[in-house]
């Protein structure tokens, strides 16, 4: 367990006998700082512990706290709405890093639709961010008219039904 | 450290209630790739998206540890019979 601020902890005691305490356990050390004794309630100790994490990770930090900053979301909005169609994908659109978002990167161009791509294989903190931004935990991630509208199996499966070119359609009018 | 195929088959029955589930590891052996097709009443008046969604959310845990997920069919026990009888009715013809 990590963690940075004091923790106060009350022991409640039976014995009446004790007038100091102080223990070592492990890498928390235990120190009495106060002492009462209402009676005839039992003895009430107060306690600051101090947590000497033994393992300190970057990873156990990171993923305590979120990768989808309000200014990423921001920017994030921003790239969704000032363009039609968006591909978060592993790799460029001429170098696809991924089969399935070269799968989407070629039907997006059999379409002949202008769309934006952003490789999210350049920025951790993106690809993390991204995942929670669109509630999707895989890449690629495909936006039409500021709308998250799948990743790869659904984009396959619209475009066989012909669903995605009837919507791009709309769109590219619009 | 990969999750099994068997992983992937119990959170999918326990959260889903597919009435027909096809769960391929596509990986390898690693465990970290794997195909899923499945049947279930609650994609009913779903979209394909929430119903991907839905699979999504099942396999939470899972997706730490898998690379790949690829979701081919996310029908309904309606839509399963209908398209059962019409690849019977292609292969027949």
């Amino acid at each position: 367990m990590s963690c940075a601020k004091p923790l106060t902890l009350q022991l409640r005691l039976q014995s009446r006998t004790v007038t100091s305490f102080h223990s070592v356990v492990g890498r928390v050390t235990v120190t009495t700082s106060t002492l009462s004794v209402p009676q005839p309630s039992p003895l009430v100790f107060s306690h600051k512990l101090h947590f000497q994490p033994i393992f300190k990770r970057a990873s156990t930090t990171i993923r305590c706290s979120s990768a989808l900053t309000p200014q990423l979301k921001s920017t994030l909005d921003k790239v969704i709405a000032s363009n039609k169609i968006v591909l978060f994908m592993k790799g460029s659109k001429d170098f696809p890093q991924c089969g399935f978002s070269n799968t989407v990167v070629q039907i997006l161009k059999s379409l002949n639709v202008p769309f934006e791509t952003v490789n999210v294989l350049e920025n951790d903190m993106l690809r993390q961010g991204l995942k929670e931004y669109s509630s999707w935990p895989t890449f690629p991630q495909l936006y039409i008219e500021g709308e998250f509208f799948g990743g790869c199996d659904i984009t396959v499966e619209a475009y066989q039904k012909g669903e995605l070119q009837e919507l791009l359609e709309k769109v590219m009018l619009c | 450290m990969g999750v099994t195929k068997e992983q992937v088959e119990s959170s999918l029955k326990a959260k889903l209630n597919p009435s027909h589930l096809e769960v391929v590891d596509t990986s390898g052996g690693c465990g970290a790739s794997f195909v899923v097709e499945i049947v279930s009443e609650q994609f009913e008046g779903k979209r394909l998206l929430e119903r991907h969604r839905m699979v999504n959310a099942a396999l939470e845990e899972e997706m730490k540890q898998i690379h790949a997920l690829s979701i081919k069919k996310t029908v309904t026990p309606e839509q399963w019979k209908q398209q059962q009888e019409s690849n019977q009715s292609n292969a027949a013809a």
